[in-house]
């Protein structure tokens, strides 16, 4: 298997209010061309200042210390799509849903306004949005949240990425949202070939989506395997406490039922 | 007697001229130390029927009886007396509190403005509350902005029994927190409802939450009750088709397995 990117010893730190402080601790982690890989970890793991140094998308004023190396250098925006959590944040709200997947597509792969727009048009389709040519007029305001991802998704894979990165992108949405938009991502990474990195807090979404699970916790890499390591045999104890911490429909009752009211 | 009797409630937002609506014939009833929990998807009311029972908002329709009287009927001292024993927890604490005030200024709103304390007392009474849930007692002089989340959740808690409440509304009072503190804080409600017999309201989006702590639940779609019963029962089997799509929709560990 090619390996897509190399990641030895990564280290970043950010300064705050004049102290230094470790977001990540000497990671070493290679992610495979075409998998889908989940990074899993509560606040504070690092997660997200993972998927922000594999995008190159760190403030300037982090230090980096270690390497990432590519199997072919990426352009950002091009080659790597980011899905962030709050899509209401990534979307212009001034600007109409047709241009910013058409920026990104005139930008990155060179065609023309009429052809940049028609491709937006399609990629609104493949993101599966209700009525894409009355959304292609529309405003993000005037979507809904699971609307809303859709378009933040069309925009991210419009330039024909090989990495999709989705930071918590289904965590602010309802839970049946939340079950359409993993779908899409699901099917979208098979139809492209795309490799995605999954950011979550949610082992048990993580598990239903990713082929590896890489456990993060205080900036460190825990434990990384297969899905069915890490869910039926997971190595470090603080994998095991996010396993028992998980309350599924088959969790056992927090509640004493003995003393119900009548 | 019912702690609280919602009949009829109905509430409706104007929305580009046409009015929807958000609360549309909604009835129930919670039982004193008893969890009703209220699932549903986005915009499906339940955070709505919350603020109407906090009476943070008004009704078009619909009545409310709140420990034997007609809550939406009581004025000013009445009312703020009456609210003493129907508290609040939301998911994010940081915005329900001024962030540069400290956890005792917090804790000692409540005392102060309910009148439940005197001023000399009511130092001993704040390091008690955070005794009761859990916090260290030097943790009083630390601003809002500074602590954890899961303390932050914590004091929120402990501002919501100062005024030692019959019933509190919790709306996805756990939904922001890492699962590792989440169990904790489910564990000092749980304590809290035992001990003293506090009923909740429990709004949350994840089933297998609610199918954990509420003893009944009530499954709302559009504003309107799709599906109530034995929390246990309802999820479990649910009847509805919003039900169904909850269930079938909630991430499950053991799902990749062939």
């Amino acid at each position: 298997m090619t390996v897509l990117a190399s990641i030895r010893d990564l280290a970043v730190t950010h300064r705050r209010d004049g102290i230094e402080v470790a977001a990540l601790k000497n990671v070493t982690l290679d992610v495979q061309a075409g998998e889908r890989l989940a990074i899993i970890g509560e606040s504070g793991s690092g997660k997200s200042t993972l998927a922000l140094a594999i995008a190159g998308l760190l403030p300037k004023s982090a230090r980096i210390g270690g390497s990432i190396e590519w199997f072919a250098p990426p352009l950002g925006g091009r080659d790597i799509g980011f899905v962030f959590q709050d899509p209401s944040a990534s979307l212009d709200p001034v600007m109409s849903v047709s241009k910013q997947i058409a920026e990104v597509v005139h930008t990155h792969l060179g065609l023309g306004w009429p052809a940049s727009r028609a491709k937006a048009r399609t990629l609104l389709e493949r993101v599966r949005l209700p009525d894409p040519d009355s959304a292609l007029h529309a405003f993000p305001h005037q979507l809904s949240g699971g609307q809303k991802q859709r378009v933040a998704i069309a925009a991210a894979i419009a330039a024909g990425p090989k990495l999709l990165i989705a930071d918590e992108a289904t965590s602010a949405l309802d839970t049946i949202v939340q079950a359409e938009i993993v779908a899409l991502i699901r099917r979208l990474v098979t139809e492209d070939g795309m490799t995605l990195l999954f950011i979550s807090h949610d082992i048990a979404l993580a598990a239903e989506l990713a082929e590896r699970i890489a456990v993060f916790r205080h900036g460190a890499l825990v434990e990384l395997g297969t899905t069915r390591q890490i869910i039926d045999a997971p190595s470090q104890a603080y994998t095991r406490t996010l396993l028992d911490a998980h309350i599924g429909l088959d969790a056992d009752l927090l509640l004493n039922r003995s003393g119900l009211p009548a | 007697m019912s702690l609280l009797a919602v009949s009829n409630l109905t509430k409706n937002y104007r929305r580009t001229g046409k009015p929807v609506a958000a609360v549309d014939d909604v009835s129930f009833t919670i039982e004193p130390g008893e969890t009703l929990a209220l699932a549903g998807p986005s915009g499906s009311g339940k955070s709505t029927i919350a603020r109407l029972v906090l009476r943070l908002i008004e009704p078009d329709a619909g009545r409310i009886e709140f420990e034997g009287s007609d809550f939406l009927a009581l004025r000013g001292v009445a009312l703020r007396a009456r609210r003493a024993r129907l508290q609040m927890v939301f998911q994010d604490p940081l915005a329900a509190f001024n962030p540069r005030a400290t956890v005792a200024r917090v804790l000692d709103d409540p005392l102060r403005v309910h009148g439940i304390a005197p001023r000399t007392e009511r130092p001993r009474r704040i390091a008690a509350l955070l005794e009761r849930v859990g916090l260290a007692v030097d943790l009083a002089p630390r601003a809002i902005h500074e602590i954890s989340g899961g303390q932050r959740q914590r004091v929120a808690i402990a501002r919501a029994i100062a005024t030692k409440p019959s019933l509190i509304v919790l709306d996805e009072a756990v939904s922001a927190l890492d699962v590792s503190v989440r169990g904790q804080i489910l564990d000092l409600l749980l304590d809290l409802q035992r001990r003293e017999r506090i009923a909740f309201l429990f709004i949350s989006h994840d089933l297998g939450v609610v199918r954990a702590v509420a003893h009944r639940v009530i499954l709302l779609d559009a504003g309107r009750i799709a599906e109530s019963g034995d929390a246990r029962t309802v999820i479990d089997l649910p009847q509805s088709a919003v039900g169904k799509a909850l269930v079938a929709a909630a991430p499950r560990l053991n799902r990749y397995r062939p």
